[in-house]
């Protein structure tokens, strides 16, 4: 066992620390992405663009919403059923907080390379 | 972007280039210049008979003439108010049946703001002149182009710039640029061509077609490039 010191090593405060393992999966940060941008997002335009089967993308959905980082509305219009994602504030928060994340690690990344 | 779970140490340049190509991608999907174009040039094309007919035309024995506008005046704030409320459910409806949302208020709130700054312009004029004398030297440049600018064509653009940076639409803002500097700088749009070759009526006629066979071509282009993405 080593000894502990109150002196915090170099990588202490490194940015790969603070990433969300829920918000930094290629599929999620893409549905936070899109919704940011759409404001409010159909269920078959994240299928189409993010390029998954209903089935997958259920499951990614499922795991932003069980996070409290998307809402999830499901409703009909006309007789067709049509699911809505809008992002939360969580959700804005923590997509803003994992580009923040990115960009710290990319200049890290540069500076030290 | 692909069904693939990414592990925690993936490559943070291409997460990020991910991210900003998706958003891209949702704006450009999101966009319906020509439709603002289309909607705004065939306005100012409706209000030249609207302009024509609604001139108030005296010209003393000398032959020297005034002119007052006031068909723009009557016409301009309602058909202001219909363009904007036409483009922004234009907008609402496409985006919906694309699976998004629009963002397309703040452009309707400064179309609404805009369509206040003519009328209060010509009101506050119209009441300077009232209590204060027409100076007898020529007006100074700046005041044409501010003239211009608070007028609608004007105010036109300035709400295009608006949905420009919105749609972070490099192509919009580019064309409404150059459609500012035809209308503040090119084009007479306050006082018209002069004689001989024109009548006061056909000289204010023409800057007004100019600008709306302008904004037309331009919804023709953007929703060819449109179609061709």
């Amino acid at each position: 066992m080593s000894a502990v010191t109150d002196t915090p090593g170099p990588d202490a405060d490194h940015p790969v620390l603070g990433l969300d393992d829920v918000v930094h999966q290629r599929v999620r940060l893409g549905i936070l992405t899109i919704a940011h941008e759409a404001r409010r997002v159909e269920f078959g335009y994240l299928r189409t663009q993010l390029d998954l089967t209903a089935g997958n993308l259920s499951k990614h959905l499922s795991v932003l919403e069980a996070a409290g980082l998307i809402d999830v509305e499901k409703g009909y219009e006309g007789r067709r059923a049509r699911t809505w994602i809008t992002l939360t504030p969580a959700g804005t928060t923590a997509l803003a907080e994992e580009i923040n994340r990115l960009k710290l690690l990319i200049a890290r990344v540069e500076t030290t390379g | 972007m692909t069904t693939d779970a990414v592990p925690a140490d993936g490559d943070p340049r291409r997460l990020l280039a991910d991210v900003r190509a998706l958003a891209h991608r949702v704006r450009v999907d999101q966009r319906m210049t020509w439709a603002a174009l289309l909607v705004l040039g065939v306005m100012t094309l409706l209000a030249i008979p609207f302009d024509w007919f609604g001139m108030r035309v005296d010209c003393g024995p000398d032959g020297g003439c005034t002119f007052a506008r006031r068909g723009m005046l009557y016409y301009w704030p309602p058909a202001m108010v219909l363009a904007y409320g036409t483009i922004t459910v234009c907008y609402l409806r496409a985006a919906r049946a694309r699976g998004l949302g629009a963002r397309v208020l703040p452009y309707a709130i400064t179309g609404a703001v805009t369509t206040l700054v003519f009328p209060a312009a010509w009101l506050a004029v119209h009441l300077y002149f009232q209590s204060h004398p027409y100076p007898d030297g020529p007006l100074p440049y700046w005041y044409f182009v501010l003239d211009r600018l608070v007028m609608p064509w004007g105010m036109v653009g300035v709400a295009l710039l608006v949905l420009a940076w919105l749609e972070r639409n490099r192509a919009l803002a580019l064309f409404t640029v150059g459609y500012l500097v035809l209308v503040l700088l090119v084009l007479p749009m306050n006082f018209g061509f002069g004689p001989p070759h024109f009548g006061i009526r056909a000289g204010m006629a023409v800057p007004q077609l100019i600008a709306g066979i302008v904004l037309l071509l331009g919804a023709f282009g953007f929703a060819r490039a449109g179609r061709r993405r």
